[in-house]
C-alpha cells in the first residue's frame, strides 16, 4: 500500500507539474461554464420543466468530444514518458510489482480526471439554492462519469505503454476510444431487435442519459467496470512484455 | 551476495549474454569491463529483474532474481546507464519517493534521505530540482537513491561516465567506501578505473567472460614474452651478438644511418638487459636506449577483445574508442 500510494503521488504531482494540467483545467471550466450558463438560460424561460435542466450538464455533445479528447491527454505520459527518460528501468527494478505501477498511475490519472469534475459540484450547490433539485439523479450522473471516466482512462493508460512518444500514445488512445464511443451510436440503424440489443449494450450516449434520469443500471457498472478491469490487465501484461524487449 | 550460473541472454536477433558464470562476495566490488556493445549492460539488466534470462539463473542476496523477483529487487540498489530522474522533483523529494517505493515509511523516510544525502554529498543541492542539476550531481543523486534503502548489493552500470576527472574522482571514493560491507558489481569501459577502484575484474566480450581476476593478476597471467627494446648510436650489427644472448627467444633489428634499433623477445622470467649492456660496452657499441616493456591493463584488454597481437606500451598506441579515459 506504501508502494502503491508513492506511484499514486508521484504521478500525481508531476500532472500539477506540467503547464498541461492547467489548460486542460481551464479548457474544462471554460467549457463547463458555458453549459451551465445555458442551463441558467433555460431555467429562465417561463415555463421551462425546472427538474429537466441539470441533467444537460452529463448529456451534451460537448460532453463527450471533451472526454474524447482529453482522456488522451491525461494519459499519453504515464507510461511513454518514463519509457523516453529511462526512469521505468527505475520503477521496474524496484520491489514494487507491475500491477501496483499499473494501478497506481490509472489511480492518479483518474483522480485528475475527477479533480476536473469536481468544480462542477459547485453549479449543483448554485442551481439548488434558487430552484427544488433532485439530488438522486446528479449522483447517478456523477457516479456514470465516474465509470465512464474510468473505462475511457483505462484505455489510454492502455496506449500510453504501447509506445515511448506520448503524442503516438494520445492519438491511439483517441483511436481507441472513437469506435468503442460510436459502436453503440450504429444502435439507430440497426432494425433487427437482436442486433439493437446488442449495440445499445454498447451505446454510451444513451447510458448517460439513463444515468442522468437516475436510472442506475447494473448491466451498464457490470460493463465498464469489467473493460476498465480488462484493459488494466492488458497493461500490466504488456509492461511485463517490455522487460522482454527494453 | 551475487551469484551467476550459465546465464544467457538471447534477443532474437543476437546472444547479447552468453553462458556466463561468477560470483561477487560481500565486502568485494567487482568490475566489469568490456567494450561498448560487449553484453554488460543486459548482464546488469538480467540481475536487476529488468530482463528475464534465456536460460541459467542469477540469485541476488540468495533470492533467484527470476522466482523470487521482489525479495531480490528488495536487495538490490542499481544505478542504471542513463541514471534517468524525474526532473521535475527536487533532490529530497525524489529520495524520498525512491525510499518509499522501496517500501520505507513514516519518520525512517526522512532518516534514510538525509543519509542518503550525506553519503554522496548532495546537501548542498538538496533543495534543487533535478533539471537545475549537472550531470555530476544528477549522477549522484542517482546513486543516492540506488542506496536510500540500504541495499547488500549495489549495481552500478558506468557510474562515472559522463563526469568531469573532479568528479570522478569523488563517485570513485564514494564507491570504494560503499563497498567495505556490500557487494558491488559495477560495469566501465574505462581502464584506470578498474586499477583505481576494484579488487577484482570480470572482463566481458561478445557475451562472454573472458578473463578474470585482480588487475595484477590478469597482467601477469597475459603479459606473455617480455619485451626488451635497446637502441644504439650508428650502425651496428646487433643481431648475432644479441641473438644468442641467453633467454632471447627472437630478435628484430632495424637500423638508419644514425641508429639502429632492436627489439628481443623474452622467455618468460628472463631479462638480458645486463648483458646487453655488457656486450654493447665488449664490443664498443655507443648504448642510447634500453627498456623493458610492460603490459598494461589496456593492452590485456585489447588483447582480449580485440583477438589480435597486442603491441607493447611504448609504442603509442593509437587512441582507441571507447578505451581511453
Amino acid at each position: 500500500m506504501r508502494k502503491f500510494l508513492a506511484v499514486v503521488g508521484r504521478e500525481w504531482r508531476a500532472y500539477f507539474f506540467s503547464p498541461l494540467a492547467y489548460v486542460i483545467l481551464a479548457a474544462f471550466l471554460v467549457m463547463n461554464g458555458m453549459i451551465f450558463a445555458a442551463i441558467v438560460a433555460f431555467l429562465n424561460t417561463p415555463g421551462a420543466p425546472k427538474g429537466q435542466a441539470l441533467p444537460f450538464l452529463f448529456t451534451n455533445t460537448y460532453f463527450w468530444i471533451f472526454n474524447l479528447f482529453v482522456v488522451p491527454i491525461i494519459t499519453m505520459r504515464l507510461f511513454a514518458e518514463e519509457r523516453k527518460t529511462g526512469t521505468l528501468e527505475t520503477l521496474l527494478t524496484s520491489p514494487v510489482s507491475e500491477t501496483t505501477v499499473v494501478l497506481g498511475k490509472f489511480a492518479a490519472a483518474l483522480g485528475f480526471f475527477l479533480t476536473l469534475w469536481s468544480p462542477t459540484l459547485s453549479y449543483v450547490l448554485i442551481l439548488r439554492s434558487q430552484t427544488p433539485i433532485d439530488l438522486g439523479p446528479v449522483a447517478a450522473g456523477y457516479l456514470a462519469i465516474a465509470l465512464i471516466g474510468a473505462y475511457f482512462l483505462s484505455i489510454g493508460t492502455f496506449a500510453s505503454i504501447l509506445t515511448k512518444n506520448q503524442i503516438v500514445a494520445a492519438i491511439l488512445a483517441f483511436a481507441m476510444l472513437i469506435p468503442v464511443f460510436s459502436a453503440g451510436l450504429l444502435e439507430s440503424l440497426s432494425n433487427e431487435p437482436g442486433k439493437r440489443d446488442t449495440l445499445g449494450y454498447f451505446n454510451l450516449w444513451d447510458h448517460m442519459e439513463e444515468f442522468s434520469r437516475g436510472v442506475v443500471d447494473t448491466r451498464r457498472i457490470v460493463y465498464y467496470l469489467s473493460a476498465t478491469a480488462f484493459f488494466l490487465f492488458m497493461t500490466t501484461v504488456m509492461l511485463s512484455a517490455k522487460k522482454e524487449t527494453p | 551476495m551475487i551469484e551467476v550460473a550459465n546465464l544467457t541472454k538471447r534477443f532474437p536477433t543476437e546472444v547479447a549474454v552468453s553462458d556466463v558464470s561468477f560470483s561477487v562476495q560481500q565486502g568485494e566490488i567487482v568490475g566489469f569491463l568490456g567494450p561498448n556493445g560487449a553484453g554488460k549492460t543486459t548482464a546488469m539488466r538480467v540481475l536487476t529483474g529488468f530482463l528475464p534470462p534465456t536460460t541459467g539463473t542469477a540469485r541476488i542476496a540468495g533470492y533467484d532474481v527470476v522466482t523470487r523477483s521482489l525479495e531480490a529487487r528488495a536487495s538490490l540498489g542499481y544505478l542504471p546507464e542513463t541514471a534517468a530522474l524525474y526532473s521535475e522533483m527536487r533532490v529530497h523529494e525524489y529520495l524520498a519517493y525512491r525510499a518509499r517505493l522501496e517500501g520505507v515509511g513514516g519518520a525512517e523516510v526522512k532518516r534514510r534521505v538525509g543519509e542518503a544525502i550525506e553519503s554522496c554529498l548532495l546537501a548542498e543541492v538538496a533543495h534543487r530540482k533535478v533539471e537545475n542539476l549537472s550531470k555530476g550531481f544528477r549522477q549522484r543523486t542517482a546513486l543516492a537513491g540506488a542506496l536510500v534503502h540500504r541495499p547488500p548489493v549495489l549495481i552500478l552500470d558506468e557510474p562515472t561516465v559522463g563526469l568531469d576527472p573532479m568528479q570522478i574522482i569523488k563517485i570513485r571514493e564514494m564507491i570504494r567506501s560503499l563497498g567495505r560491507e556490500r557487494a558491488v558489481l559495477l560495469s566501465t569501459h574505462i581502464l584506470p578505473e578498474v586499477d583505481a577502484v576494484c579488487d577484482r575484474v570480470l572482463i566481458i566480450d561478445r557475451g562472454r567472460i573472458v578473463a578474470e581476476g585482480t588487475a595484477a593478476e590478469l597482467r601477469s597471467r597475459l603479459a606473455g614474452s617480455p619485451i626488451v627494446r635497446a637502441s644504439f648510436a650508428g650502425r651496428v650489427d646487433a643481431r648475432e651478438p644479441l641473438g644468442s644472448l641467453p633467454g632471447v627467444i627472437a630478435i628484430s633489428e632495424e637500423s638508419a644511418d644514425d641508429e639502429t634499433r632492436v627489439r628481443l623477445e623474452c622467455a618468460t622470467d628472463a631479462d638480458p638487459r645486463e648483458e646487453i649492456f655488457r656486450t654493447a660496452v665488449a664490443r664498443g657499441w655507443t648504448l642510447r636506449e634500453l627498456a623493458r616493456e610492460k603490459l598494461s591493463l589496456e593492452d590485456v584488454f585489447i588483447r582480449l577483445t580485440r583477438h589480435e597481437d597486442v603491441r607493447p606500451e611504448s609504442e603509442s598506441l593509437p587512441p582507441s574508442e571507447g578505451i581511453a579515459e
